[in-house]
Formats: C-alpha cells, structure tokens, sequence
C-alpha cells in the first residue's frame, strides 16, 4: 500500500521552478531515497509533503491524508534540513513538549522521550540545556523530535550531515530499525553512499525534475563499465569501437567502455585480441548510484509517468 | 495552543526577557521615586508652603508627575510588547526553529494565537506590576491616591496589547528588522498625531485635532493612553472646592500629555475590533504562507 502519494506536484517561486510535475509512489515500511545534488528542489518536495509550502499545482496525500491535514500529522515526523532547535530548553524538555504537541499525556510524554533520547544514544543528557549540545548532539536530538511521536511515516532532510562516521552508522542502524518496526522512511540526501546502504528504492531528482527511481537492485543490476587495459591498439579497431559504444573513453594504454552483458564482454576481448592487442587487464566496474545518477541526468529520462 | 502559549510564556522568562525588563524597569522607577520624592516635596512647598496633598495645588503637581510616569512607563512597555513579539514568526523560520513546531499536528492559526498569548501573558503581568508600582510610589511621597485606578490598570494594559496584535501581523510577512523599524515607526507616528491633537483641542484647531483621530485609527496605542489620563484626571473634584479658572484646570496644566480632546467610548471599542482584526489578519497571513 502507498503511504506516500504524489501527483504531479510543483512548486515555482516567482520565475524559478523549484519541483516540476513530480510524481512518487513510496510503499509502506520502505526506506526511500530522493537524491539528487544541491539546489536539485529536494527540501522543498519534502517541505510540501510536511505541509510547510504550498504546491503551486498537483497533490499529494501521506498516510491518508492532505500535508495541510491535522489528523494527519500524527503519522508523520520530520527532521529538517537546517533547522534549530530552542536553545533554552533541555534536550528532555524539548521532547516532552514536542510529544505533548504530539498529542501525549504528561507521563506518556516523560516515558516517550526517556526512549527516544535512548534511542539516539543521548540518554544521559537529556538534563542539558539544548544550547550547550554539540553539532552532532542537535543533530541526534533532531531526530529524536521527529521520532517523539511514533510517527508511522518519517521524512528525514540530511539527517547525518553533522555526524561522525560512528553518529552516521548509529542515524544507518535507526533507520533500519524502524524499517524492521514497519515504519516508512523518506529520505532525503545528497550523500549517494549513506543512500545506497539503507534505501530499497530511489528517485533521482535534478532541476526541480525527477529523472529517475526504481528499486535499487534493479538500477545497481544495469551494465556497467569495463576498463581493459592492453597494448597494440590499432587507429583502425579504435575508431570501429567508438561507432560502437559513444562513451568509449581511451587514456593511455587504458579503455574504459559499457559493453551490454557479460557476453558481450567476452566477445569485444576476443575481437581485440583478434586486432592484434595485448590485453594485461580486465577490470569489471560497479554501479555505483553515482555513476547511476551522472548516467541517468545526461540521459535526461523522465521517471514520471 | 494553551501549550504553546505556556511555551512562549516560559520562553521569555527562561530567555530572561522579562528579567531584563524588569531590571530596567526597576532602574526607571529608582530613578522616577528619586526625582519624584524631590520634585514633590520642592514643587509643593513652592506653590502652597502650607500645603498637603488634599489642596489643589498640589493635587495638579502630584497628577503631572503620574502622568509623566504614565507617559514614561508606556515607551517602555511599548517597547517590550514590539521587541518581544517583533521576530516571533520570521526570525523563528529564519533561524529554523519553526519547522519542528509548524509540522506537529497543531493548526497555524493556534499557532500564531498561541504565541500571542503566551507574550501577551508576560505583557499584561508585566505591566500591571509596572502600573502598581509607579501609582504606589506617587501615593507614598504625595498621598495622592489615584483615581478610577482599577480602569486605568485596565488601559494601561490594553496598550502594549494593541502594540504586540500589530506586531504579530508584521512578523508573519515581514522580516524582523523591518518588521521592528515599522512598528516603532507606526508607535512614534500615533504619539506625534496624539500630541497634535492635544494642542488642537487647546488651540480649538479641528484640522489639528483630526489628525491626531486619523493616526489614532491606524495605530489606537495614543488614543489609550489619552483615555487612560482622562479616566484618572477627569475623575479629579474639580477645583477641589476652590474656584479656578479653566487655564488652570488638570487638563490644561498637562498641556499635550493630557486629554483635553477625550477618546470616546466608541475609540475604545474600535481599539478592541482593531486587536482582533489585526489577529484574524495574522493567522490568515501565517496560515497562507510558505516556511
């Protein structure tokens, strides 16, 4: 079932189109990555699903219901991009207040936020005045706010952007975690690899367009690049293999080119051996969702049905 | 919104906003009893050696000095009531503190009213403590005990309120820096055109004394206090038994900080439409607005 729905939304800011037409589908208990570089219209897809901005046309529905809808806002936390928290509350403070926002009562609030606080690893510190957490502990204690009210569906801004290696494997662990608890995930971030480690499926987005998403799997399952390392390669045979795969890149005694499958790899090493060259290496290459995302950007596909 | 207006009330004690204010406040009237104490013992034995306070003479002497306090303590709770509500909004989008709030499951409209609550709980007990205090010094060095105190109480409270309504709308669109330049701007314009219509009431002037209405409907913060000194000075036994001509009557010895040209009950009741309106206006502001 889709928890999260979006039809055709964008958003234009006088002459600037910040999302255009963006249509999106995210399933239930899915961590789902949008990707896409800075300035690419990100935050505000997430800012309109949270109902903090107002599309300029299209809907979308989470949970159920409308962003702008109260009862809705149960289902959903959200940590944002660059946001503050009030310095002049303690961290456990913060939490309660936001669970009572939330709809708890006062002991309920008290419980909720002893577990999330230990949840995010800041049990200990929830006597703290916020102003006096570090970076990285604002960041935990972000998260603990979007989380304070057991949310059914999370969107996350770049939620590891001021953690540690150690605070980004923690932030990893959560999330997992509330995937296994059947919670929904939105993610949002610029960090392909943080991505690649949790998310099932993503949606690429550039220029406020998305021009890509699927599973994971599937997009990390395409061809990827070959780099052949060889001598004796003939201007002849050089030119042939450019007719035949565009983004032949030749640097030095180094071929680098994206052969269809594995077949087709066996066959262009024969036909070089056949040209006259000495093949010393055949490195097969990875999909990384970086290579995926720079592929499918100059592609310019539209994912958006 | 009762949470957040709790949340706003304890924002401006924790952020020792009203500690600050207060401290100020207790500078001023340290200062105000020193010159009050020596003014009245001065001003009085000069005009009447034989005076006490029941004469009229020094009744006059002792309604200025409140007045002046009056005039004095609505700057300063004028000034707390735009500064504490001046960025409440924009500067909490600016600095990001506003997007965990503004997506739980509360509407904007108890947002924004909540927030004005909260203030105006911090304003109305602050300047009630404010009133009480400058009204109790001027009884203990001059006996004076002011009239219609517990109307008057109630309009010196208004006041800020009509001050933080207008400043509540301003920081749903505007930024804090200009939102604060056009409040101060709108208070110091009503004070002109008070002051003006004051002098056009002395001088019979209706051209004047207009002016002083029209900048009362755009900012009815004057026209509060104008009414506030005639609920305490008309209330004064005229003459106090003596005949006295009319130059020397309360109103006309307070020149343009008195009430000679009175707001009506209907001004009062317009400053109460205004506050509201200018809140309906807020959350329609807020509510209609990107964060």
């Amino acid at each position: 079932m889709a928890v999260i729905e979006v039809r055709n939304l964008t958003k234009v800011y006088g002459r600037q189109t910040a999302c255009r037409e963006i249509c999106l589908s995210v399933e239930e208990g899915q961590i789902f990555g949008l990707l896409g570089p800075n300035g690419a219209g990100k935050s505000t897809l997430v800012k309109m699903l949270v109902g903090l901005v107002y599309p300029t046309a299209g809907e979308s529905r989470v949970a159920g219901h409308p962003p702008q809808d109260i009862k809705g806002r149960h289902q959903v936390g959200f940590l944002p991009e660059n946001f503050r928290l009030h310095g002049w509350l303690q961290g456990e403070e913060l939490l309660i207040f936001h669970a009572r926002l939330a709809g708890r009562d006062g002991r309920g609030a008290r419980q909720r936020a002893a577990e999330v606080l230990d949840l995010v690893g800041l049990a200990g510190e929830g006597g703290k005045l916020v102003a006096n957490y570090s970076k990285g502990m604002q960041q935990r204690l972000g998260l603990a706010a979007a989380l304070v009210g057991d949310p059914q569906v999370v969107f996350l801004d770049e939620p590891t952007s001021a953690l540690d290696p150690l605070g980004r494997r923690q932030v990893r662990e959560i999330l997992l975690a509330l995937k296994e608890a059947g919670k929904t995930v939105f993610l949002n971030s610029h960090l392909l690899s943080e991505v690649e480690k949790v998310c099932d499926r993503v949606a690429f987005i550039n220029r406020g367009t998305v021009v890509a998403g699927g599973r994971l799997a599937d997009l990390q399952a395409g061809p990827a690049a070959v780099s052949i390392r060889l001598g004796g390669l003939s201007e002849e045979l050089a030119a042939d293999l450019r007719g035949r795969y565009p983004d032949l890149q030749l640097d030095g005694d180094r071929l680098v080119l994206a052969p269809g499958d594995r077949e087709e790899i066996a066959a262009l090493v024969a036909r070089l051996v056949d040209g006259g060259c000495r093949i010393y290496e055949v490195a097969p290459g990875h999909n990384s969702l970086e290579d995926i995302f720079v592929h499918l950007v100059r592609e310019g596909e539209q994912a958006c049905g | 919104m009762w949470l957040i207006a709790l949340f706003s009330f304890q924002e401006s004690w924790r952020k020792k906003v009203a500690l600050i204010a207060g401290a100020l406040t207790l500078a001023f009237l340290i200062l105000y009893g020193t010159g009050l104490h020596f003014i009245a013992r001065d001003a009085v034995n000069t005009a009447n050696p034989a005076a006490t306070a029941t004469s009229y003479y020094a009744m006059i002497q002792s309604i200025q000095l409140f007045v002046m306090g009056i005039y004095l303590a609505s700057f300063l709770v004028a000034g707390l009531a735009i500064l504490a509500a001046v960025g409440s909004i924009a500067a909490e989008i600016d600095n990001g503190t506003l997007y965990t709030l503004a997506v739980r499951p509360l509407s904007r409209r108890d947002l924004l009213l909540g927030k004005f609550l909260g203030l105006a709980a911090m304003l109305v007990i602050y300047a009630a403590l404010f009133f009480l205090a400058l009204t109790g010094l001027v009884y203990w060095q001059t006996n004076l005990l002011i009239p219609g105190l517990v109307p008057a109480l109630g309009l010196f409270i208004l006041e800020p309120l009509v001050l933080l309504a207008v400043t509540m709308l301003g920081t749903t669109r505007l930024t804090t820096v200009s939102n604060g330049v056009l409040a101060f701007a709108l208070y110091a314009m009503a004070m002109v055109g008070g002051m003006m219509e004051q002098i056009g009431a002395m001088m019979d002037n209706t051209a004047t004394i207009y002016t002083g209405v029209v900048t009362s409907l755009l900012l009815p913060a004057d026209a509060v206090y104008r009414r506030l000194v005639a609920t305490v000075v008309d209330r004064l036994p005229a003459g106090n038994g003596q005949d006295i001509p009319q130059f020397l009557s309360p109103q006309s010895v307070l020149g343009p900080f008195g009430s000679q040209s009175t707001p009506s009950d209907w001004m009062l009741f317009y400053t109460m439409i205004y506050i509201v309106v200018l809140l309906a206006a807020a959350v329609y502001s807020f509510k209609h607005r990107d964060i």
